[in-house]
């Protein structure tokens, strides 16, 4: 039974809809951006400036510029639902194009006024930004970068290469970290916004497209500057401010990337149900076979838990910017992670046609091969997770002092349907003092047991949830180590606390949400089906004996057909439109 | 070094036509090396799967896994365009005709390929549900009618085993195996599907048949009509064996590449493997590798020594390894961060393995039928089997130990009884005793929830919890293998506790065991003999062998 009602008042949902519904049928091959151009753009490797141009035609670039500078990002989490819409469909579109959000972050966080206006402009007309951090030999170690920026009368010197940089050569603006102090170090480094149409063109050049094993499509490249001169203007931010300034562009572009895995959990969530549906073996069909639906069960428990932190954490870059550090490595680390695993699962469920390129077609294995590049780019796994091992010692510190005000903030960012205040950019910091999802956590716990409406099965996850989140922290303030010999107890200990806050979200998300339109009353949400799944999922990957709690999965399922029978489903009822076609 | 690993010569030389260049090269056109299929013809691989007894070289099939393995180590492409007739082949040793036996054999040694048609797309690892049918003629012959899919090297091949329905009954008698010799029985060209094109194992020409009413001889049916299936169920138990066991070579490769990464790569002002989780990423990959050939070598050795146990030992094999292996290439890849998504350059080796693999150890059997036919023999080795404590013998874990003759009919369609198993006992040292007594309770924990299943629950619509005892077994299986093969091991590295405490922890977290104590510190132990088997060029598994690079 298809649902009318209830419609959702939500800008960030209302513009995801939006995007649906004007990129059309992707099944149909006269579409724009449809499967059958996407393969065949991957099949030839060829840069997909036809679909940019449809999205540039639509004005997705807009939406990457904020409000104050003409355009129409007010609200972080519209972007991630725009981001999800486009990669559900073709994942190497969504980050070809997507790439201008990531390139021009750095502006919006440090540029000067006039720089972010003139930039804004130029993105509003369509030209592409691109963002060159990494280089051939050093990888995520930015403080090793070796292209360097001097100052000179008319502005900066660059000389250098920039390497496996997305759109490198389509870019027309390239965002280029450079070496300003010859002694590097944290404050060595500066931005300089290079617009390739200013630059002598006998002083920089493109290189090759580097061959990849996904995005094939995409123009994964390179830059080598050779005394290439920028104006003055061009400089981002202070003298020195370029490590700084990436790393707090990181915060929002980390979190917004969650909208890529979740795009592609998407994609392989209506491929998956639509196989197992129609699929009969051993005389059954496959989508009725227990185990297939425990297994399908426990992969969409997965994503409703990386959906509430990915949304959430977008919400955070308005309520608590001091505190995405964290959430910005939690989100980067723990979201891809989750959608590789779920990857994995409906694989497995899909079994042989995961693999066929001629099998719906190739989008499994095209959306996989792609997805494997979101756990990479922005700084990779261990890169976050390092992150997060860095401020160990202040978390626990701030789980242990307990924060009685983080309960104000983290309910804004958790009730979904709640309009955000501005973002103030300027309020992020590479350090946070506190994490409010942690430190709301217990009370959140004790709401959860004192409300009627939630099953007592939720109560004891709950209760399980905090207790692995009090033992985290307090494993958390007994570690200790040199900063240069990380052992790897640190990292699976930042992988628990991931677990932790994400449990958090969700269970904040479940409680501020579950009363409120459009969310009351859908399937997914009765009986809280969704949290359930999410915390069994959560609360068996931490440490401990693994109880059977197939039931809750299986149950899932027959809820997410009710709401999302295509497959694509999502915490919003009735999201998926052009994907249900 | 064997024969073979010395025809392949040093993989990372860049002129090598066989080195990882050029299979990357080879696969960006869709193909395998030119140079890797007349390495592979010279050396006679077919012979590898020809028993001895029919002028072959297949005596032990440890042997064949060896082999195997270093061509896995190259180019999985290559193992499946050349090694997949030995699936068609064992189907004939086990029941075949003198002639048909001959046949095989006389093309095999000639470098010609056979290749095996089971796989349908409709149907998938069900073969009972096959729907690609034989139907007499008036004259006696066959007539064969349907489709047969995503097949290795039909086209080339100069003969094909076909599993085809004889029958419309239901069951497990209605299928039999035909042989067709393209000498006397060509197909029209038209017959052939267009090559599948798939994401992983590119170079492999896949291809298929479809037919209507294509005439064969009577004579074709190799072994009894209708026995078509339960010759599978005997003869897959080796090919599960060999190529699961095979694939090893590809981890092999991949933490050879890593760990050449993480020396080259200098990061925070060091190398990368100066990093201690690199270090402890490269080190668990190292034991998984280990775990995985523990249970592979065990399994595989039993074919010979208890013919009548391996049906288990094989699905647990075929189940435990590649999971194995595919999880711990997943996290070597964040050792290799954005190189190992490139189709270039010194590394780019290691994201072709990545891809090929999964296609290879699932294409066989999925995990959900391993995990099926494994679950229906639980009950029954649980009432029969688990209460008896005849241990396993020695040689089972004695790599240099010799074996008894390959007898193909001496294999069991379930097995009837569990030595394995049975070895995973306390005594062992005293380091890990504790985590032996606490696989000892699961042991028993786990026979008791397998004597609680009914009918209903080893059947396809089982009970996810159901499903898991089969982990939980093959889990078992691998901490036993684990534990005799330090036990019976005279290598100074292998006798020593160190791996195998990593080992059983990694096992015991795989199925959520609440083990006792710390970690071990014997871990550096663990690295410094994965650099020293790289440095000193050997093989990454518990045969250490010399290898080209």
């Amino acid at each position: 039974v298809p649902q009318t009602e209830p419609r959702a008042a939500l800008p960030a949902v209302e513009s995801a809809r939006w995007l649906d519904e004007a990129l059309g049928d992707p099944a149909d091959p006269g579409t724009v951006l449809s499967y059958m151009r996407c393969a065949e753009l991957e099949r030839i490797g060829e840069f997909p400036t036809e679909i940019c141009a449809e999205l540039d035609r639509l004005g997705l670039p807009r939406h990457y510029v904020p409000v104050a500078y003409g355009g129409a990002l007010a609200a972080y989490d519209e972007v991630f639902h725009l981001m999800r819409v486009l990669a559900g469909r073709d994942l190497t579109a969504a980050i070809a194009h997507g790439k201008t959000f990531l390139g021009a972050a750095s502006v919006w966080v440090a540029g000067a006024p006039d720089q972010r206006v003139a930039l804004a402009r130029e993105i509003l007309s369509g030209a592409p930004v691109s963002w060159g951090l990494t280089e051939r030999d050093h990888g995520s170690d930015l403080l090793a970068g070796e292209v360097t920026a001097v100052a000179t009368p008319d502005g900066y010197r660059i000389d250098g290469e920039k390497w496996l940089v997305n759109n490198a050569t389509h870019g027309r603006f390239v965002c280029v970290l450079a070496r300003t102090d010859p002694k590097g170090g944290p404050r060595g480094f500066s931005l300089l916004l290079a617009d390739k149409h200013a630059l002598d063109p006998d002083r920089f050049r493109c290189l090759p497209k580097v061959p990849t094993h996904g995005i094939r499509a995409a123009d994964i490249s390179g830059i080598a500057f050779d005394q290439a001169t920028v104006p003055p203007g061009a400089l981002v931010g202070p003298v020195g401010g370029g490590i700084e300034i990436v790393l707090k562009s990181f915060q929002l572009t980390r979190t917004a990337a969650g909208a890529l895995s979740l795009g592609a959990a998407d994609h392989a969530f209506g491929l998956t149900v639509d196989f197992l549906g129609d699929r009969v073996m051993y005389r059954r069909r496959l989508l009725d076979l227990p185990k297939v639906r425990a297994d399908l069960g426990e992969a969409y428990g997965l994503l409703f838990a990386a959906e509430t932190l990915g949304w959430y954490g977008c919400r955070a870059i308005h309520t608590q910017p001091e505190e995405m550090s964290v959430l910005s490595s939690v989100t980067k680390y723990l979201v891809p992670t989750f959608v590789d695993e779920i990857l994995g699962r409906l694989g497995d469920l899909l079994g042989i046609r995961a693999y066929l390129a001629d099998y719906a077609d190739g989008r499994f294995a095209r959306l996989e091969r792609d997805h494997r590049i979101v756990g990479i780019f922005d700084g990779s796994t261990f890169v976050n997770q390092n992150l997060l091992i860095n401020q160990f010692p202040a978390l626990a510190r701030g789980y242990r002092r307990g924060d009685p005000a983080a309960g104000a903030a983290v309910g804004l960012a958790a009730a979904l349907a709640q309009p955000l205040p501005p973002a103030d950019l300027g309020r992020l910091s590479l350090a946070a003092r506190s994490c409010g999802l942690t430190s709301a956590l217990a009370s959140a716990v004790a709401e959860v047991g004192a409300t009627s409406d939630a099953p007592t099965a939720v109560a004891a996850l709950a209760a399980q949830l905090l207790v692995a989140t009090d033992a985290v922290h307090e494993e958390m303030a007994g570690l200790s180590h040199s900063a240069r010999a990380v052992p790897p107890e640190a990292f699976d200990l930042a992988h628990r606390y991931a677990l932790c806050v994400a449990g958090a979200a969700s269970l904040q998300v479940w409680l501020r949400n579950r009363s409120v339109p459009p969310f009351a009353g859908s399937t997914l949400w009765k009986d809280a089906r969704w949290l359930r799944a999410a915390l069994v999922s959560i609360v068996d990957r931490l440490p401990g004996r693994r109880l059977d709690r197939s039931t809750v999965y299986t149950e899932l399922v027959d809820a997410v057909l009710v709401d999302a029978p295509d497959g694509r489903a999502s915490l919003i009822p009735t999201r998926s439109a052009g994907a249900a076609r | 070094m064997n024969a073979l690993e010395q025809r392949f010569g040093d993989p990372w030389d860049e002129q090598n036509p066989v080195g990882y260049r050029a299979i990357m090269a080879a696969d960006e056109l869709q193909t395998t090396p030119a140079a890797g299929e007349r390495l592979l013809s010279e050396y006679g691989l077919g012979a590898e799967f020809v028993p001895t007894e029919l002028g072959g070289r297949l005596d032990r099939l440890d042997r064949l896994v060896t082999v195997l393995r270093a061509v896995c180590r190259r180019d999985l492409a290559l193992t499946l365009a050349n090694a997949s007739p030995f699936i068609a082949a064992v189907n004939v040793w086990t029941a075949g005709r003198t002639d048909q036996r001959h046949r095989v054999a006389e093309l095999l040694l000639a470098g010609e390929r056979v290749a095996a048609l089971y796989h349908e797309l409709a149907h998938g690892n069900d073969l009972m549900s096959a729907d690609f049918v034989a139907r007499p003629a008036a004259d006696g012959r066959l007539l064969l009618t349907g489709r047969k899919e995503v097949i290795a090297n039909v086209q080339r091949a100069a003969a094909l085993i076909v599993f085809a329905r004889t029958s419309d009954a239901p069951g497990q008698r209605s299928h039999s195996q035909l042989l067709l010799d393209k000498a006397s029985t060509a197909l029209d060209p038209a017959a052939y599907l267009p090559r599948f094109r798939t994401s992983g194992l590119r170079g492999v020409p896949l291809s298929g048949i479809d037919v209507r009413d294509f005439p064969v001889g009577a004579d074709a049916v190799v072994g009894r009509v209708g026995a078509g299936l339960e010759t599978v169920l005997r003869s897959f138990q080796l090919t599960r064996l060999v190529f699961a066991g095979s694939a090893i070579g590809a981890l092999d490769a991949g933490l050879r590449t890593a760990l050449r990464f993480a020396r080259e790569r200098r990061l925070y002002g060091r190398t990368a493997l100066d990093l201690p989780m690199v270090r402890a990423t490269l080190r668990d990959a190292f034991v998984d590798l280990l775990i995985s050939d523990c249970l592979s070598t065990a399994a595989t050795r039993a074919v010979h020594l208890l013919p009548s146990q391996v049906s288990a030992y094989s699905w647990a094999t075929k189940l435990l390894v590649p999971k194995l292996l595919m999880d711990a290439m997943n996290r070597l890849s964040r050792i290799l961060g954005a190189h190992f998504y490139i189709r270039e350059g010194r590394y780019a080796i290691f994201g072709k393995h990545l891809r090929d693999l999964p296609p290879v150890v699932f294409g066989h059997a999925s995990r959900a039928v391993c995990q099926l036919a494994l679950l229906a023999e639980l009950p029954r080795l649980a009432r029969r089997a688990w209460a008896s404590t005849v241990e396993p013998p020695a040689a089972l874990f004695r790599q240099d130990a010799g074996l008894p003759p390959l007898d193909f009919t001496a294999l069991s369609v379930s097995a009837s009884g569990d030595a394995l198993l049975a070895g995973l006992t306390t005594s062992g040292p005293p380091a890990v005793r504790p985590l032996l007594d606490r696989f000892v309770a699961e042991s028993a924990a786990l026979r008791a929830d397998c004597l609680a299943l009914g009918p209903r629950d080893v059947s396809m619509a089982a009970s996810p919890a159901a499903f898991a005892l089969t982990t939980r077994y093959a889990t078992l299986l691998a901490a036993s293998a684990a534990l005799n093969m330090w036990r019976h091991s005279t290598d100074p590295f292998l006798h020593d506790p160190a791996w195998l405490e990593a080992a059983l922890r990694r096992l015991g977290n795989g199925i959520g065991l609440d083990l006792p104590g710390p970690t071990g510190s014997t871990h550096e132990r663990i690295t410094t003999e994965l650099i020293d088997r790289y440095d000193t060029r050997r093989g990454l598994d518990l045969a250490a062998a010399p290898i080209a690079g």
